[in-house]
């Protein structure tokens, strides 16, 4: 990057179920929580750029209106579960390059508007037609998993264990209860080996962080918060024949970009807020981003490495799975996380001196991808 | 760049014509698939283009009606009843998502399948020579 970029704030409402709340509802209110903890005006602005993958036309202009913050771009972006860290890889770059100083990245997802079940995919792909959903993709990888290595159904529920066991302890999360293992393997299948509660519920939220540039954070008075170290954006490539379901290529090409990019090493991170989208994500992204030997993602978890106290944190927030996913709020929020714990604002989720933190989304079921999009950006407290 | 006198139009894929996988062949029901005609590669589906090369020289194939089950899940929501799914990988390199018919014994990773049709419908299931335990892969 030619110049730093900077988180300076970040907002949030809690991820639920909205009903009666449109995305101008679910967003305005973190937009002015974000601007005036930066203490900046919203004519100081240079850049709007908005992740939402069902929001429908002009969605980040009908949310900005709604504050008269207009005249400047404003980027709407869909890239699925991406949605909101590409959005703010994109503000980021803009900032880097040095054309823009301030910009204003809005998340923004109501999931509740489509009544429940698994999320709706693009009816013009070949196996959407065929019937897929995402979690048949998931419980597909979680079979290949469980019968190559020595993980068991067990080590999943863990998973959703540690996820509910964060939540807990996160005012922003939308499942507040923790739950046991026995729990997680008895609650409802829906496909096997996952059951309901290996897999993120359906929910509605926003977040909204607000980018700087060295110059304009001087300018600002601004402390504190933390710096882009890493901001990587790679697509899926099209496999027509084998694909190994458990080495996800995106995921492990974006890490390693963004390792080489902030000049650190796997065990130099103290927190990652990773797509738990269902809970074998979590195991097949510990081996995709350097954290276990092939084949030993379950150790972590059974030994604790991963949790308070642990080598490094995973979802402190609870995760997807916990805290909640709508869709294109997510990249969003998983960087307010990041930037509360890098700050010392995450209460009583708070990690011990944290100074590295790493967020990855990746998403988008598409034949013939592993995933369509994967954002991973690393933060260095400032 | 190559210059003409005046702009050529592309033209639009009508692949939403037909988009069905099974198709008639001489030899009787096969999933349809398209071999490139300049790379050699062959892909799952009716295509005007090849994915690897990007020539458009491509043909119509039959695929082979064997493969190995690579996974599979027993999907109980988004319809009636549970619905076993999976990913075939076809002997010519070609993976398809497909229905999965179970029998007798439980179905795992890395065996042999292959396509049985039930009227418009088609699925893969456990080749009958097959026996448990087992494994290709
Ligand atoms: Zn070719």
């Amino acid at each position: 990057m030619t110049e730093n970029v900077h988180v300076i704030s970040a907002a949030m409402i809690p991820f639920a179920k909205y009903r009666t709340s449109s995305y101008v509802g679910l967003a305005v209110p973190p937009l002015i929580d974000a601007l005036r903890s930066a203490g900046v005006d919203k004519s100081e602005v240079d850049a709007v750029y908005v992740g939402h993958s069902y929001g429908g036309m002009m969605t980040g202009q009908r949310i900005c209106k709604e504050i008269g913050l207009g005249d400047v771009p404003t980027v709407n972006v869909d890239n699925a579960c991406s949605s909101g860290a590409t959005a703010i890889h994109e503000a980021s770059t803009a900032i880097a390059q040095g054309l823009i100083d301030i910009a204003v990245v809005i998340g923004v997802e109501k999931l509740t508007q489509f009544g429940g079940g698994a999320l709706p995919l693009s009816p013009e792909d070949r196996e959407v037609k065929q019937g897929i959903i995402m979690p048949a993709v998931y419980a597909m990888r979680a079979t290949r998993y469980l019968y190559e290595t020595e993980a068991t159904a067990e080590d999943l529920a863990l998973v959703s264990v540690k996820a509910r066991k964060h939540g807990a302890l996160n005012p922003f999360a939308q499942f507040r209860k923790e739950v046991t293992v026995e729990e997680v393997l008895a609650s409802r299948a829906v496909a096997d080996p996952l059951t309901l509660l290996m897999c993120c519920p359906t929910g509605d939220g926003a977040a909204v962080v607000v980018l700087a540039s060295e110059r304009a954070r001087k300018r600002l008075g601004t402390s504190g918060g933390m710096r882009i170290a890493a901001s990587v954006l790679h697509s899926g490539h099209v496999e027509e024949g084998f694909r190994d379901m458990t080495r996800p290529e995106i995921s492990s090409r974006s890490a390693q970009d963004a390792y080489a990019q902030a000049g650190i090493e796997p065990k130099d991170l103290d927190m990652i807020e990773l797509h738990d989208a269902f809970s074998i994500a979590e195991l097949v992204y510990y081996e995709a981003f350097g954290l276990a030997e092939r084949g030993h993602a379950a150790d972590l978890i059974r030994d604790g490495k991963t949790t308070f106290g642990g080598s490094v944190v995973v979802n402190p927030s609870g995760g997807l799975l916990a805290k909640g996913h709508p869709v294109g709020a997510s990249g969003v929020a998983q960087v307010a996380e990041a930037f509360w714990q890098l700050s010392g604002q995450a209460g009583d989720r708070q990690v011990d001196d944290a100074r590295w933190a790493m967020t990855h989304v990746t998403g988008g079921g598409t034949a013939g991808l592993d995933h369509g999009a994967c954002t991973i950006h690393i933060f260095e407290a400032a | 760049m190559k210059t003409e006198t005046a702009a050529k139009a592309s033209a639009a894929i009508a692949d939403m014509e037909n988009d069905d996988l099974l198709s008639a062949f001489p030899e009787g029901p096969r999933l349809l698939g398209t071999r490139c005609g300049d790379c050699g590669r062959e892909m799952i589906g009716t295509r005007v283009v090849c994915s690897s090369c990007v020539s458009s020289n491509v043909g119509t194939i039959a695929l082979p009606t064997t493969g190995t089950l690579y996974s599979f899940t027993r999907l109980h929501v988004g319809g009636e009843g549970i619905r076993p799914l999976g990913y075939v990988d076809l002997d010519n390199d070609v993976r398809t998502l497909a229905d999965i018919r179970e029998g007798d014994t439980p179905l795992e990773p890395g065996i042999r399948v292959e396509l049985g049709v039930d009227g418009e419908n088609w699925f893969f299931a456990r080749e009958a020579s097959e026996t448990k335990g087992h494994h290709h892969d």
